[in-house]
């Protein structure tokens, strides 16, 4: 073998040594978790891909521990694979014996008749879950015509994160102002150019930010709080029409475009990495949720503070949503023990689901929680009780969601005018809604 | 012995029937496409028709009654702005996709077909290697190093004095950016074709060329172009069927944003489908897309086929 040939070849094999290791380590964690080795297998399906899916995790481990005979197995999902994954099971006949989507979603999955009745788990009807322990309005998500569907884990919602030291730069004490043109004179304050100079000044360049106030983050969930904010809704209380283009929503999706191409304070959304800006000291103030929590407590060189949600409007107001234990309406037997079993079991032990960051459902363990350990979820979490509203409750919300969510993005990235981005919205909307009368 | 033989003479024997060597090899081939056959009938033919009649009816796949609708699915279709859009992007797609990857791919073996380069192996390999990637390592690695604040793509065209460019966040960018992930991950299967049409040249007609005094340039677009126009005709049709049906991408790199700029056909499907669970809607967009990728494979096979003989 020449010596050309020889480099050649080994040049071609540290390649693919290299090749093979990356791929070796960039593999996923794995979806499927075993806990226990009980008789009785209970396979659990969720969409908690982040750091709450760990928190659970932790938590079964303890429950199997404690419940001989059970062992679970669970199954990590992100949510735009679970929908799909949970229909192709059902239509198989081979659902999980348990699994967890959002409250708004109750109604569109019962309405397929996927779902148990689960009165019998409350204490209104017999069972040990105390219906008045559960904080509204997220409890009330998972009724459907009077009939409680699902054991609610958690209230998860919208606040916003500010980095305490860009704050203190700038000498503002983290806070959320109640009008906008005040929230507009502090995020001014705080978005700078790379001379330095603030948003407010003549001198600005917006061509050139260093450093932004805010930035926008689930567009959907924020253009909901604001719309709340105003007075107004994405469909109608009847659930019949939709109201998307009303005033209340225009004013709200103009304001958040004022605050990118009018004030300067928040870059465009398409393209801007909010979380890893926030971790890298270039956004002030990051709009997002409680499962922030343990992203920002691992930004050990970042001082982080948990506030309330923006008020844009002229009213507070923040979106929430609640994880809801559901179960197949055909599950029955030991399975069926098993897995209420679980539930009860988790529910008696929400104060551990507060290290995920999400706000406990049950009132007593919200009221239990340490202010030192748990600022954000208390912070966060007394929002939702004061203004909060729930997800809007809807038999198609997820198609209702897909039909909103890219005009808002074309409306903030300047690609239709507000107008015609609400319109269009609206228009598919209301189809959606006509077909799902 | 003697005596059965005896006793056979009078009787007339049975013609043994036998099988031409033609009808044998014929079934014997058969043998071995069944399992195949069997396998393309169920998943695929079966599936085939099975999405057509699905495309006559409002079918939400966990709904127990699913009405006959008729061509109310197609009649949507034809006024749904939002089918025309993710239609307008996948062809844009397809086109600079096709053209790029051909490009780049045909560049690629003239380079590795000099006779003068050494290694040929080693870098047939390495081009050929993105391709064995999966389009979610691809479509992550891709994100990466379009990001605008902190991709690598932006940080080396700062030296160049150029800003940084919102390569999946402008709207007129993410088609284009989608595409060049795209031709880097797939030119290589195409590079290889190419080698081989090219090594399927004739060395005569490139002598006889050189000796007619034809220049480097001359020589290709009069004799290699030409005689690849086979190939080039495989490469931009299945590189055509294919890329018409760019989901990973999307997908994983933008979700059809920003706005919709980037919802291409089988994107949209899958909203249609798996997030909003209208599947026959989906079906009908199915069919659809199969009626227009047929329209323009015979298309391209009217202006690229015609047959090369040398």
């Amino acid at each position: 073998m020449s010596k050309l040939k020889a480099i050649k070849y080994i040049f071609s094999l540290v390649l693919l040594v290299f090749f093979a290791q990356s791929m070796a380590q960039d593999a996923p964690e794995p979806v499927v978790t075993d806990f226990g080795t009980g008789g009785t297998l209970i396979s659990f399906w969720n969409g908690l891909s982040g750091s709450d899916g760990v928190t659970l995790n932790e938590m079964l481990g303890k429950f199997v521990e404690e419940t001989p005979g059970v062992s679970v197995r669970t199954e990590i999902i992100d949510w735009g694979t679970l929908y799909p994954k949970l229909q192709t099971a059902f239509v198989a006949g081979e659902p999980p014996d348990v699994f967890i989507v959002h409250a708004s979603e109750v109604a569109q999955f019962q309405s397929y008749g996927m779902l148990k009745d689960l009165s019998y788990l409350y204490d209104t009807n017999g069972g040990t879950l105390p219906s008045a322990d559960f904080a509204q309005p997220g409890f009330n998500g998972v009724f459907v015509d009077g009939v409680p569907y699902g054991v609610p884990l958690d209230n998860h919602g919208r606040g916003t994160w500010a980095n305490v030291g860009l704050f203190e730069a700038a000498g503002i004490e983290p806070h959320i102002p109640n009008n906008f043109d005040d929230l507009v004179a502090m995020l001014q304050q705080l978005t700078l150019d790379v001379n330095g100079n603030n948003a407010a000044s003549a001198d600005f360049d917006a061509a050139n930010v260093a450093q932004w106030g805010t930035c926008m983050e689930w567009i959907y969930t924020d253009f909901e709080s604001y719309l709340w904010q105003f007075g107004g809704s994405i469909i109608s209380e009847d659930g019949k029409t939709a109201t998307v283009n009303s005033e209340a929503a225009i004013s709200a999706l103009q304001r958040m475009h004022d605050l990118i191409y009018k004030y300067h304070v928040s870059p465009e959304p398409a393209g801007f990495d909010s979380w890893q800006s926030w971790a890298g000291g270039k956004v002030a103030l990051v709009p997002t949720g409680t499962w922030f929590r343990n992203f920002a407590e691992d930004q050990t060189d970042i001082k982080g503070q948990a506030l309330p949600a923006m008020q844009v409007g002229p009213n507070p107001g923040t979106w929430f949503g609640s994880h809801v234990f559901m179960i197949p309406a055909g599950l029955e037997g030991e399975k069926l023990a098993a897995v209420e079993k679980m539930i009860l079991w988790v529910t008696d032990h929400q104060a551990m689901w507060a290290g995920s960051g999400q706000v406990p459902a049950r009132i007593s363990v919200q009221e239990s929680l340490d202010p030192a350990l748990y600022p954000s979820n208390i912070t966060i979490g007394k929002t939702f009780q004061e203004y909060g509203h729930l997800e809007v409750v809807s038999k198609a919300i997820l198609e209702l969601q897909a039909a909103l969510d890219p005009e808002l993005g074309s409306a903030l990235n300047n690609q239709k005018s507000i107008e015609d981005a609400l319109n269009d919205a609206n228009k598919r909307m209301q189809q959606v809604l006509d077909r799902n009368q | 012995m003697q005596n059965s033989e005896s006793s056979n003479a009078g009787k007339a024997v049975p013609k043994r029937y036998r099988l031409s060597l033609k009808t044998r090899e014929t079934l014997a081939a058969y043998l071995f496409l069944l399992p195949f056959i069997l396998l393309f009938s169920v998943f695929v033919i079966r599936a085939t028709f099975y999405a057509i009649q699905m495309s006559f009816f409002d079918w939400t796949i966990l709904k127990p009654i699913k009405p006959f609708i008729g061509l109310a699915n197609y009649k949507e279709l034809i006024n749904d702005d939002v089918w025309w859009l993710a239609l307008r992007n996948t062809l844009y797609f397809s086109i600079i996709t096709v053209i790029g990857t051909s490009a780049v791919a045909l560049a690629a073996a003239l380079a590795i077909n000099q006779p003068k380069v050494k290694g040929k192996e080693f870098f047939r390999v390495l081009l050929y290697m993105p391709s064995l990637l999966s389009v979610g390592v691809i479509g992550l690695t891709w994100v990466w190093l379009l990001n605008t604040q902190f991709g690598i793509v932006n940080y080396l065209l700062s030296f160049l004095g150029i800003r940084p460019i919102n390569w999946l966040g402008n709207a007129n960018l993410v088609i284009p950016a989608l595409s060049l992930t795209t031709i880097w991950w797939g030119f290589g299967f195409p590079m290889l074709i190419f080698l081989a049409g090219l090594q399927g040249i004739p060395e005569q007609l490139y002598e006889a060329a050189r000796i007619d005094g034809a220049r480097t340039g001359q020589i290709f677009w009069r004799i290699t172009l030409p005689l690849l126009r086979p190939t080039l005709l495989f490469i931009t049709v299945t590189g055509f069927i294919a890329h018409f049906q760019v989901f990973g991408q999307p997908f994983i790199m933008t979700r059809g944003g920003p706005g919709r700029a980037s919802y291409t056909v089988i994107f949209y499907l899958y909203e249609a489908a798996w997030r909003a669970f209208r599947m026959g809607y989906g079906s009908a967009i199915a069919v659809a897309l199969a009626f227009i990728i047929i329209f323009f494979t015979l298309l391209q096979f009217r202006f690229i086929g015609r047959r090369v003989e040398y």
